[in-house]
């Protein structure tokens, strides 16, 4: 199905919003054309000295005109803003359903600002391209009228409109689409240039780079510039061309008017006037056509990517029990990659506490996704108290676990807020106890509004360290039977990290645990302990 | 999460609205500075539309069978024609120019944020975050495209345009043009009487509406975080609730708003009401009057025409309201080395030396008080310590990213701040715990180190850093694109890559910040070896609390430096 018509069938919803601003628009239209043609009528009239009863008319089309304006923009930006709000809902639910739920591992933060770049895209969508584009095609027949009115030949000024209206915004439409691919390259050169150069500052200041990195990102820059001022160019042109088609199509009606009638003829011309005033914009329109075009292949392709742990058609009970079980699994992130782990076995008897050591980049994170079932793996079975968690339904089985990953998002939103994502029914008390176990109470305690300070984008207003233990206090809060640690003291000092593992036994008490750890501190109190090197575990002790 | 109507409504989180914020005027003036030769041509274009009315009027009236005489038609065709081409190219050559004023803007800009955060360098640019700051120097940059080359020349034009267009129909017939300047008039008038009530929300709603876009990036980006704690149909409820509050908020603020829109078009029908009457009440047998109603006729929609065309990038502008802070939150440059002072040292052999260095971070306690060592030509330093005890403060302050707060640092017995940047840096090799692999070849990374490097030098760096069996595994050798969408090194790869870059450089005084954190003890074992070759002969410093680290420093004769020690018992001298 063609994005475009996807985006839209979605926006059925919103038909009687929509419909209304359309109508309205059309109305408001109709009045402008209104409008310029008993303008004219009345003047030539006059000429000839008839006296029409116009002056009425007049008045009513100048004023149904402003008033017609005025709702139809009003009724337009409420419809639009109804469709756009459910445009982003329908996305965010098509990627949490999708491949996004794993997003975290890919770092892909990048692409999913691209993403909701496209959705703002897509507003100009009705506003700005369907609307303009149906009245032009309303518009077509009602000109027709006018100019047979004025001469048969008349009717010739009718091509260079159905060109400018019709042909040129498709010309636009093309260009912007071939366009839209370099400019995307470039801009996203220019993107992963810049961030490559702020990423490195140090080694950029050690290596005195700064002349070069800046030469490197200027020439991206040019590129893309380039790549812009190429559609600039055609655009630019076809619009010249409109300009001059509406031009000849004016000249032409002016000059059958020799041959007609001339009453009808200064009515035609000023008509054709206000007509070619109308779709002027199109062209322009096109090119953003063409640009909404690719937005809604990729948003409408990320939202509807199929899920890479389908969930099962006919889903087996959850076990009682939360022993958690690995039986020569082996995985790799694809076909042509090398295998993460091949034939990899792990028991976590119910209520036991296990920690993984092992350096980054081991595949111990690949572990924890594996039992989210954010990935699938290629052979052997992973089973949660007996079950194979192929049968269970990957949101029950992470209703079992409260993980804390080392890509943990804090949101834009109050501290309370972030931490209610753990347990929406928490009281001020369970979330203070929270923050306790996570070392993080006197310090939100010295914040001016405590529980309710405002958290920046990506936990702006804490270091590091403190927005790791946000993370981990979040994490706590969850009632989860089984506790899933990737990392949890990082942006602990040792002697904070001493006191975490003091709480955290407690908390884990009666709880399935897995901790992910690089390397041990002491304070962990552990059934098993595991290095993982070269893809197997090796026991490291207990 | 629950929702949301608080961040969007709540005003305290809404940018004050200023009058005339300074970084705006700035730009503004920087914009009409450079948009004189589009202001030409818009002058250029509303001449032409007087010409094309003008003879677009002769005529019609020749239609109307007013005058007649074959040569004035001819001659009034061929001006209509000649006009109508003027517009189309002096337009196109408009558009482009636009196109031009906001690239230009775009790579001034650019070049300035970028050139600013990389002279200010990582410590400078302490807490933020480099996507952040990516941000600002792609999309907010990108965002200042609009206010340069749309709303500056439409700005011009909404006053250039309407009074050249004005004269010339006051000129043709002055109750007519009168009608217009007083309806062109109404129109700033209306606006701002709309606006006093409009703008101070409109601008305030702009802003919840981009916050609303900020809100919901935010969610998708942390997407995974609320799918794996099972929030995402909560959240997606509430972003639907927040949008559908924000909406009747802004459409409340719309309604108001576009009053100002309204009296445009209230204006522009109103004049060309007027007129039409006016001329009708004289028209009657006067028929020579008639070219002239015509020619206001046509006149009156290019009088609105730049109005039109300057609501139209209303936008544009607010979108600089959105951005403006973000520019101006950024650190000043810092201010350059004063020329007298500067010198260079001989660049073999280096000493280094901290005498009673102090350091505190931004008015906390010092992390650094006191701290006297030296590390003689050829020595090692072992600098060992929790993590917070100082290790990459000294590191920092080594490479000249900080300047302590008392005391000295200084290389061959000249300070730190008393050499030529660039002769420091050149003394100065560095590897820290992940180094920053960069999209290109592995040659360009290892070349990053020193790009005018000979081959010969660069096979050197290559043998020596162990990356020849890499290297001739890869099918496309040296030329294998790194970096994003390229082939993703391993930590212990990227570490050696690092270490060749350390060769390439040659620089006597090298610094090792954690160089194994990161590392399975094998890969540690390994790299540890090509750092002992490329210690040889330098004066290093070794910052780590790997204990294999720490055995392989001892094995090489280091001295050590414990700041825990230090800590918490005065110091321990096994140093100085």
């Amino acid at each position: 199905m063609n994005p475009i018509l996807r985006i839209s069938a979605l926006w059925a919803r919103h038909a009687l919003w929509l419909g209304a601003a359309v109508l309205l628009a059309l109305a408001a239209l109709g009045a402008g054309i209104a409008l310029m043609g008993v303008s004219g009528r009345y003047l030539a009239a006059a000429l000839f000295g008839i006296t029409l009863a116009v002056p009425l008319a007049l008045q009513f089309t100048g004023l149904a005109r402003v008033v017609l304006r005025y709702f139809e923009r009003i009724v337009g930006h409420e419809a639009i803003f109804r469709a756009l709000a459910d445009l982003r809902v329908w996305m965010f639910r098509g990627l949490a359903a999708s491949a996004a739920g794993g997003l975290g591992y890919r770092r892909a933060g990048d692409a999913l600002t691209r993403l909701v770049n496209d959705v703002d895209t897509l507003d100009g969508l009705f506003l700005r391209i369907f609307v303009p584009g149906l009245s032009a095609l309303i518009l077509t027949p009602v000109l027709g009228w006018f100019l047979w009115q004025e001469h048969g030949l008349a009717l010739a000024a009718l091509a260079p409109f159905l060109l400018v209206a019709f042909y040129m915004p498709l010309r636009a439409a093309q260009a912007a689409q071939q366009n839209a691919g370099k400019a995307g390259l470039a801009m996203a050169g220019l993107r992963s240039t810049a961030l490559d150069a702020l990423q490195g500052l140090r080694e950029v200041k050690i290596f005195e780079a700064e002349g070069r990195m800046l030469a490197a990102v200027q020439a991206r820059e040019a590129a893309h510039l380039a790549a812009q001022r190429e559609l600039i160019a055609r655009s630019s042109t076809l619009n010249a061309q409109s300009f001059l088609a509406a031009q000849a199509a004016i000249l032409t009606a002016i000059l059958l008017g020799f041959l007609g009638t001339p009453i009808p003829a200064l009515v035609a011309v000023l008509v054709l006037i206000a007509a070619f005033e109308t779709v002027l914009g199109l062209p322009r329109a096109g090119v953003l056509y063409g640009q909404c075009a690719a937005a809604a292949a990729r948003v409408v392709h990320a939202a509807e990517a199929p899920s890479p742990v389908p969930d099962p058609a006919v889903p087996s009970p959850m076990p009682s029990r939360n022993a958690i079980a690995f039986e020569h699994v082996s995985f790799r992130y694809a076909p042509d990659r090398p295998y993460v782990f091949e034939n990899f076995s792990l028991q976590l008897p119910q209520a036991s506490r296990t920690a993984i050591l092992g350096p980054s980049g081991a595949g111990k994170s690949t572990i924890a996704a594996l039992l989210l079932k954010l990935i699938a793996p290629e052979s052997g079975h992973i089973r949660l108290g007996g079950t194979d968690i192929s049968l269970l339904p990957a949101e029950a089985v992470r209703h079992r676990i409260a993980y804390l990953g080392q890509t943990t998002h804090l949101f834009a939103d109050t501290i309370r807020n972030n931490l209610l994502l753990g347990d929406p029914t928490a009281d001020d008390e369970k979330l203070w106890a929270a923050l306790e176990a996570a070392q993080l109470a006197e310090a939100i305690n010295a914040l001016p509004d405590g529980l309710d300070s405002w958290l920046g984008e990506g936990g702006a207003t804490l270091s590091g360290g403190q927005g790791r233990r946000l993370a981990l206090a979040r994490t706590l809060l969850m009632d989860a039977p089984i506790l899933l640690l990737d990392e949890p003291c990082a942006g602990l000092d040792a002697a904070t990290e001493q006191e975490f593992f003091k709480v955290l036994n407690t908390a884990a008490e009666g709880r399935t645990m897995l901790l992910i750890l690089h390397r041990l501190t002491g304070g962990e109190n552990l059934d098993r302990i595991w290095r993982l090197t070269g893809g197997t575990l090796i026991s490291a002790a207990g | 999460m629950d929702d949301s109507a608080e961040p969007l409504g709540n005003d305290e989180h809404a940018a004050k609205p200023r009058r005339g914020n300074p970084w705006i005027k700035a730009e503004q003036r920087l914009g009409l500075a450079a948009a004189r030769w589009a202001m030409v041509l818009g002058a250029v274009l509303n001449l032409a539309a007087i010409a094309q009315a003008a003879c677009a009027a002769a005529l019609l009236g020749s239609m109307l069978h007013i005058w007649s005489g074959g040569w004035r038609v001819l001659l009034a065709v061929l001006g209509f024609a000649a006009a109508a081409g003027l517009r189309a190219y002096v337009q196109m050559l408009a558009e482009r120019e636009g196109f031009e004023l906001g690239a230009a803007a775009r790579r001034r800009l650019r070049g300035s944020v970028l050139s600013t955060l990389l002279a200010l360098g990582p410590a400078g640019l302490r807490g933020k975050h480099s996507a952040d700051l990516a941000a600002t120097a792609i999309d907010r940059v990108e965002a200042m495209d609009g206010f340069h080359g749309r709303w500056i020349p439409a700005t011009a034009q909404a006053i250039i345009g309407p009074a050249l267009i004005g004269v010339a129909a006051f000129y043709a017939d002055w109750r007519a043009g009168l009608t217009l300047i007083i309806a062109g008039l109404f129109v700033p008038f209306a606006m701002a009487v709309a606006g006093i009530g409009a703008s101070v929300a409109a601008k305030k709603q702009f802003l919840a509406m981009t916050r609303l876009q900020i809100r919901f990036l935010d969610r998708i980006r942390g997407i995974s975080t609320l799918v794996l704690a099972g929030r995402a149909n909560d959240e997606a409820a509430a972003l639907a609730q927040a949008a559908a509050e924000l909406r009747q908020r802004t459409m409340r603020v719309l309604r108001v708003a576009f009053l100002s829109s309204t009296a445009l078009d209230l204006a522009a029908a109103a004049a060309l009401v007027i007129i039409v009457l006016r001329f009708s009440a004289v028209l009657h047998g006067n028929l020579a009057l008639a070219p002239t109603a015509l020619f206001l006729v046509l006149l009156t929609p290019e009088f609105f025409a730049p109005l039109r065309a300057f609501s139209a990038v209303y936008a544009d502008r607010m979108a600089v309201e959105a951005v403006a802070e973000d520019f101006q939150a950024l650190p000043a440059p810092p201010l350059p080395v004063p020329p007298v002072n500067i010198r260079s040292v001989a660049a073999h052999g280096v000493t280094l030396s901290f005498e009673r260095v102090t350091y505190a971070w931004g008015g906390q306690k010092p992390v650094l008080e006191n701290l006297i060592f030296k590390v003689g030509r050829g020595e090692i330093l072992l600098l060992t310590g929790a993590s917070g005890s100082g290790k990459s403060t000294i590191m920092d302050l080594i490479l000249g990213f900080l300047t302590p707060d008392s005391g000295l640092v200084s290389i061959n017995g000249a300070p730190l701040e008393t050499l030529v940047p660039a002769a420091r840096t050149k003394m100065l090799g560095w590897i820290g715990q992940k180094p920053v692999i960069f999209a290109g070849s592995i040659e360009d990374n290892i070349r990053f180190g020193r790009p005018e490097a000979s081959e010969t030098q660069l096979a050197d760096a290559i043998r020596h850093a162990h990356l020849t069996e890499l290297i001739a595994s890869l099918p496309q050798g040296l030329k294998t694109p790194l970096g994003e969408g390229g082939f993703g090194v391993s930590g212990g790869q990227a570490q050696r890559i690092a270490i060749a870059r350390a060769f390439l450089k040659d620089a006597p005084l090298l610094l090792l910040d954690e160089p194994t954190a990161h590392l399975d003890p094998v890969v540690e074992r390994d790299v540890l070896e090509s750092l002992r070759h490329l210690a040889i002969g330098r004066t290093v410093v070794l910052a780590t609390h790997s204990t294999m680290a720490m055995d392989f420093a001892k094995t090489i004769g280091a001295k050590r430096l414990d700041l825990d020690a230090l800590r918490y018992a005065s110091w321990r001298s096994e140093v100085v």
